[in-house]
């Protein structure tokens, strides 16, 4: 069941509030208030990527809490850093947002999580998860690792396992964290692809691809750092 | 019901009735091309270029459908019309069988998304009977067959290096691309255990012929191409045939039955108009069947008329029979050497640069399996997808620790599949279902199959050699690739895609249902050109071999016609 919330992230506004700012100044600088070339430049870059993945978007089905936990989620799990920005800059909310807006199924895997995290955050700290401070975010989180490390062993494999799938979804206790693995699996699954699928997350990761040449060519440099870590070094 | 008249009739719009529709139409022969699927449109259809946040959904699909396992075959970007199954038009298994069977409804038929390996057959392949007494061997040689794969890889385009291997015998060849990092580092471990990887032979073009562009290296050949730089069916046989204006597409149109008239011979075709949901009448003084292995048996086996109470030509009782796919096995690996690897644009061509040809061909007499299998390869900094990393987060939990891991690994996976050949059975065919129906009334395929040690010993060698390969390389196996398809250790039949064999040829007419060329035994208007006539399956990807016997008998039927015989 979808329904229209009707209200956009915070950090799109203040994105269309730069773009306003941006677009007084330069209505003013025939006034004499100039603005740096290079900031004008970045602000516009921003304002790009905010159409693509924030600026336009209208939250289709997840409440302010909800979204803002998913938010929350995207900055924890796919953090910024110096190869690039979070997975709330990457569209994570919005993309998980959109799926469950038309998946009966994956927007029960997030509403049902997102309260079973705020359960297991009240009853740990007091407050819901949003709300908490990092370092109990954190925590939260590691606990979540440690329950999927000693549920799951060494198998990484997404199909091959019962919880791949919806079905062992449940609040059992708020302590066990086992009861938020699946929730927790599919929030890091899809924050995951929404930032390396962005144009954020694939500049991070430095693909190159999707171009057009008249002749392939493949890099010295690239040949030889391979071949000097590898058995052949030698050959 | 509405007639049309027609020189020749042909069923199927994919690499082998592509090619007969553009040869007879060429030389002036009026020919009617039924496609049971849409025409297709490069500008709409194809996706080339796109990026996954060109779409709200990354590609995950509506409701990230993909996660589910309910997403278009090979990804949303691949350009297919059809799958793994199709909405009322069921096929059923024997209790006891797994088939796939991959069906792509659309002009081009699967030719528009495939992987365009194309190698040719060679003489052992063609007389694997009178070399080890197993199997059958076909009513040609591979001396019959070279000018017509001269022909075809003109016509179509493929890549290579002549390298005087018998069991890969050398083309016309376009150059291929240098290889891969990752590529030469196989290479390399190959050397070392003596697997010889050669340049690739793929239907692309690097040079520009027939107004077609050289390939600009984007590697989205699965997606369709803009340029028309690989072969697809679509492009390179179909456009050029309805420009002949002898060609005549009709699309939509579900092939039921081959009609024959009084004294024995084939009519036509009565086909289902699926926009009218009525049935129609194709006229003809010849009928060719194209419409890929299953498709052409089932079709042969629902033409039952008092000169065929068991289905068209099919005296011989083996109409479906000896039913072959490919033997697939795959595993995945890393390779730590490649590890923060110094970027590159790794999409090349559209598929491995190197391959492995089957290089114990005059071993066998050491090994505990008959027939041989070649070795294709994946890895490179690949454009990232819903899935690209899930199994990488979960081994390193979350947070910056995560970000770096990805990084660091980013490229440093490897992929190799053997592709084997399987020795015709007879616990491996298609009959008619008796009791289901699809959406248009026609009765749909029942599949049988089995494979045999022969098969099971060799997807254990490919595993050996496999983890060889990736642990000379310094890198770590990571298990059997994709476990739900492959559970027993070799891929589900039919999941390979290169189902053949349903309509064998053959000199004698009680053990085979075509002659040496392509004509049915017991009609002499009626031919066969897909994989249907097969006699085996070599371990080459059927395609350039269903291009190169399709281009040979459409001169023939054009010859038949032209002296009255047809």
């Amino acid at each position: 069941m979808s329904s229209k919330q009707g209200f956009v992230s915070i950090e799109a506004l203040s994105r269309r509030d730069a773009l306003r700012r941006i677009a007084l100044a330069v209505t003013a600088a025939g006034l004499g208030r100039g603005i740096a070339p290079a900031d004008a430049a970045e602000v516009h870059q921003q304002v790009n990527q905010e159409r693509t993945f924030r600026g336009e978007y209208e939250v289709k089905y997840f409440n302010e809490r909800e979204f803002r936990t998913l938010e929350r989620l995207s900055e924890l799990i796919v953090p910024a850093d110096e190869g690039g920005p979070s997975g709330r800059e990457g569209g994570a909310p919005e993309f998980i947002d959109l799926l469950s807006s038309q998946n009966e199924e994956l927007a029960g895997i997030f509403t049902g999580g997102i309260l079973w995290l705020d359960n297991a955050s009240n009853h740990r700290y007091g407050k819901r998860f949003a709300e908490a401070d990092e370092e109990l975010q954190t925590a939260m989180l590691d606990s979540l690792v440690a329950a999927e490390r000693e549920d799951r062993g060494d198998d990484t494999r997404w199909d091959t396992r019962e919880y791949g799938r919806f079905s062992v979804f449940g609040v059992r206790t708020p302590s066990d964290m086992r009861s938020g693995l699946v929730f927790f699996d599919w929030a890091r699954r899809l924050i995951v692809d929404a930032y390396y699928t962005s144009p954020a997350g694939i500049k991070d990761l430095g693909f190159v691809g999707n171009a057009s040449h008249t002749e392939y060519k493949v890099p010295r440099e690239s040949i030889d750092y391979a071949k000097g870590r590898s058995p052949f070094r030698d050959a | 019901m509405a007639e049309t008249d027609y020189d020749v009739v042909v069923v199927g719009a994919g690499a082998g009735g592509g090619t007969m529709a553009r040869v007879l139409g060429e030389q002036g022969i009026k020919v009617a091309l039924l496609e049971a699927g849409p025409m297709i449109d490069p500008q709409k259809d194809f996706k080339t270029h796109k990026w996954p946040y060109d779409y709200g959904h990354r590609t995950a699909e509506r409701g990230g459908q993909a996660y589910f396992g309910n997403g278009t075959a090979y990804g949303f970007f691949t350009t297919v019309s059809g799958g793994w199954q199709i909405d009322g038009e069921p096929y059923t298994s024997a209790p006891g069988t797994k088939f796939d069977w991959f069906r792509s409804r659309v002009v081009g038929g699967r030719t528009n998304h495939y992987g365009r390996m194309s190698f040719r057959f060679s003489d052992l392949d063609f007389k694997p009977y009178s070399r080890d007494g197993i199997g059958w061997d076909w009513p040609i040689s591979y001396e019959d067959v070279a000018p017509w794969y001269d022909r075809a890889e003109e016509y179509i385009g493929v890549t290579g290096t002549v390298e005087g291997i018998r069991s890969a015998p050398d083309g016309k060849f376009h150059d291929p691309p240098e290889p891969k990092v990752h590529e030469r580092l196989m290479r390399a471990a190959g050397k070392r255990l003596g697997v010889p990887f050669i340049a690739n032979r793929r239907a692309v073009i690097t040079r520009s012929i027939n107004g077609r562009l050289p390939c600009h290296y984007c590697g989205q050949c699965g997606r369709g191409c803009l340029t028309a730089s690989n072969y697809s069916a679509s492009q390179v046989d179909v456009f050029p045939a309805m420009k002949t204006g002898n060609v005549e597409v009709i699309t939509e149109a579900m092939a039921r039955e081959v009609e024959v008239n009084e004294s024995g011979l084939a009519s036509g075709v009565i086909y289902v108009d699926k926009a009218e949901r009525r049935e129609k009448r194709v006229r003809a003084r010849a009928v060719v069947l194209a419409a890929s292995a299953c498709e052409t048996a089932r079709l042969m086996l629902n033409s039952n008329s008092k000169h065929f109470p068991d289905g068209i030509a099919n005296g011989s009782g083996l109409v479906g029979r000896y039913l072959m796919d490919t033997v697939g096995f795959s595993l995945r690996g890393t390779l730590p050497a490649l590890e923060n690897l110094p970027r590159y644009d790794t999409d090349g061509f559209g598929g491995a640069h190197l391959y492995a040809p089957w290089w114990l061909w005059d071993d066998h007499h050491k090994l505990d399996f008959p027939r041989g299998y070649h070795i294709e390869m994946g890895g490179g900094f690949r454009m990232p997808g819903p899935g690209s990393f899930s199994s990488l987060a979960r081994a390193t939990g979350y947070g910056a620790q995560l970000k770096q891991k990805i990084r660091e690994q980013y490229g440093t996976g490897i992929g190799l599949s053997g592709r084997g050949e399987m020795i015709p059975n007879n616990q491996s065919y298609m009959d008619i279902d008796p009791a289901v129906v699809d959406r248009w009334g026609i009765p749909v395929p029942r599949f049988h199959f089995s494979f045999s040690d022969y098969e099971w010993k060799q997807a254990r060698h490919m595993e050996r050699t496999f983890r060889d390969l990736i642990e000379a390389a310094g890198g770590k196996v990571l298990g059997i690739g994709n476990m739900a398809r492959e559970s027993q250790g070799i891929a589900v039949p039919g999941s390979i895609i290169h189902e053949v064999g349903t309509a064998r040829m053959g000199d004698n007419p009680g053990s085979s249902v075509l002659n040496k060329y392509c004509q049915a035994h017991e009609v002499r208007n009626l031919f066969v050109a897909d994989g249907a006539t097969f006699v085996s399956n070599p371990d080459k990807n059927p395609t350039l071999t269903i291009n190169a016997l399709s281009w040979r008998t459409a001169e023939y039927l054009s010859e038949e016609l032209r002296k009255g015989n047809v």
